[in-house]
């Protein structure tokens, strides 16, 4: 475990990261909105997640609800 | 800021004695007071009923302000748990709570990476938040740094194990200090730490403003910090108000007035049931006197239902006869002695009647020293030679007796061992009797207690015939009444001493102050000296 930020004071940079990623992962298969979406939807459904975890939690959360094989 | 309010405590042992009955006493906000009381006069039991380990068969233990407890094992921890293991268990429960949690759901995301597994380990994360765990990971991270001089990343995965008694000690005491819990329970938090380790220790509890209750035998500690003394004896639980200094009168004038109280009760029980049989005779010749005789009868029967007050509690009685004999002048003579790798070389003479105390930093080589005057197989260099008649006789609690553990004292008395002679069954009860080891005369060694084993063998001092007593540590463990019992006796000892020791209070009784330099040399100083640093090693 690795100290962290208290949420609340996390910057969404990090989620914005996460799409970038995700989009070149998924992007020949998924139109960029549907990963924006699944991305956003994620980061609310992790909300209250301590800020340093966050962006390794959302994009990890997102790429098993973007995986057609983690359905 | 807490309290701690310790109300009528029952606690019956599992073979029927009670060994607290009513027990009550208070240490309020921000009051550092000691527990002291003899040896197995039930401090430590008394601790976990505090602590909740122990359930009381009666009375109860309220607190306020978040407990934190060292227990007495650490300093021997031998087994793998790590620093970061060590640090949680000392942690306020929601946060040790809290952190189960998050390991468990790191298990779980290492088997299984669906969404409901990451949700779960989120909300675990996130309740590792809620509880303050970021703030304890920055206070382990100062904790380790002042303890260990490393981060807490550096070491968390450290084998406690590797850390000698007094790093564990101070671990433990930096994590408490500066945590969050505003009581705390103390059981013997100076042993394994040296001089410098204690003053410490001493000023760490002088400035908190924390509430604490200790355990500790060392006399120096106890009158330096305890604000009030809480004694544990005779079954029960008092209070002096005052600091150590006084304490010893107090405990005196107590115990004077308690059996006075007693005294007086006897006489006025004796007087009652004289008047009973008087009346009881005269009201045969005398009906008007059956009243007065049945009015007697029920005052003597209300009296005795009332019961006597409590007695004084019995002294320990440990009384040390160390003997001795008269010895060639010259007792140890040392030429350029040096033990390999250990100090530098240096020459000392002890004559008859010395008292020398071996003084310095930890891992200068005192102990060595001693067992090589003892006559054990120590690598060294130089000259050294006991004087006429002198039989060394060598005491260390440190060094396991594996071949003593299985046995029982009687047993290990009755055989005796080259140089000292075995004594048959009565001679064997009245010397343990002595040393108040009656009791546990058919005990097996390894289930003594720290400061019973202790007291067993000055006993097997006392019987070897010892003219040259060699001591390494010999008040570690004893409680307050052995170790004055062991000063007493050496006073009174007709022959030569030499003694390895950290209690600051027990060197001071010696006239000769030989100290192991952290830098190699050994030196003798007209004064005790403590603040010897430890000695660097490449580890």
């Amino acid at each position: 475990m690795t100290l962290a930020l208290l949420p609340g004071t996390v910057s969404d940079a990090s989620v914005d990261q996460a799409v970038s990623r995700l989009v070149v992962e998924f992007g020949q298969r998924l139109d960029q909105q549907v990963v924006v979406g699944v991305v956003r939807s994620c980061r609310e459904d992790l909300s209250g997640t301590p800020a340093d975890a966050l962006p390794e939690l959302v994009e990890r959360l997102a790429r098993y609800r973007l995986d057609p094989a983690g359905d | 800021m807490g309290y701690v309010d310790v109300a009528g405590v029952r606690f019956t042992l599992p073979d029927g004695r009670v060994l607290l009955d009513d027990v009550s006493f208070r240490v309020g906000e921000g009051a550092c007071a000691a527990l002291v009381g003899e040896n197995g006069a039930g401090k430590t039991t008394l601790l976990r009923i505090i602590s909740g380990d122990l359930t009381p068969d009666g009375g109860s233990v309220a607190r306020t302000g978040g407990l934190g407890v060292m227990r007495q094992f650490i300093g021997s921890v031998r087994d793998d748990t790590t620093v970061q293991r060590f640090l949680v268990d000392l942690a306020p429960p929601a946060v040790r709570e809290a952190w189960d949690g998050v390991e468990a759901a790191e298990l779980a995301m290492m088997e299984a990476d669906d969404e409901p597994t990451q949700l779960a380990y989120a909300s675990a994360l996130g309740h590792w938040g809620d509880v303050g765990g970021y703030d304890v990971e920055v206070t382990w991270d100062t904790v380790t740094v002042a303890a260990l001089g490393v981060p807490y990343d550096g070491c968390k995965y450290r084998e406690l194990a590797s850390l000698s008694g007094g790093e564990q000690k101070r671990l433990a005491l930096e994590c408490l200090l500066r945590g969050p819990d505003q009581v705390l329970l103390l059981d013997e938090p100076d042993n394994y730490l040296d001089v410098p380790g204690k003053r410490w220790l001493e000023s760490r509890l002088i400035e908190t403003r924390k509430t604490v209750l200790f355990v500790s035998h060392d006399r120096e500690l106890l009158a330096r910090v305890a604000g009030r003394v809480v004694t544990v004896e005779g079954g029960g639980a008092w209070v002096h108000g005052g600091d150590f200094a006084s304490y010893p009168a107090a405990r005196t004038a107590r115990h004077e007035r308690m059996a006075d109280l007693r005294k007086r009760w006897d006489e006025e029980h004796e007087r009652l049931i004289d008047l009973v049989r008087t009346l009881q005779q005269q009201a045969k010749n005398s009906p008007d006197m059956a009243a007065r005789y049945h009015a007697m009868q029920t005052r003597l029967a209300k009296y005795e239902a009332a019961g006597p007050p409590p007695d004084r509690p019995p002294d320990q009685h440990v009384a040390m006869r160390l003997r001795g004999g008269r010895t060639g002048v010259r007792v140890i003579v040392a030429e350029q002695v040096e033990l390999t790798g250990l100090m530098q070389p240096f020459d000392l003479d002890v004559d008859y009647g010395d008292r020398v105390a071996v003084l310095g930093s930890n891992g200068a080589g005192k102990s060595h020293f001693l067992r090589l005057l003892a006559g054990q197989d120590v690598a060294h260099t130089g000259d050294w030679r006991l004087g006429a008649r002198v039989v060394p006789g060598f005491f260390a609690q440190t060094h396991a007796h594996p071949e003593w553990l299985d046995r029982t004292l009687v047993d290990l008395l009755w055989h005796g061992e080259p140089g000292r002679p075995g004594v048959d069954r009565g001679r064997a009860m009245a010397t343990l009797r002595r040393y108040g080891l009656a009791a546990q005369g058919d005990q097996l060694f390894r289930s003594l207690s720290g400061g019973q084993q202790a007291r067993f063998q000055v006993l097997l001092l006392e019987l070897s015939g010892a003219t040259l007593l060699l001591l390494d540590e010999p008040t570690d463990n004893l409680d307050v009444l052995s170790a004055e019992s062991l000063e007493e006796a050496l006073g009174a000892f007709d022959g030569t001493v030499m003694a390895v020791t950290h209690d600051r209070w027990f060197a001071r009784t010696f006239d000769r102050f030989l100290v192991f330099g952290s830098d190699g040399r050994v030196y003798e100083a007209p004064e005790p000296v403590f603040d010897e640093a430890r000695v660097q090693r490449t580890r």
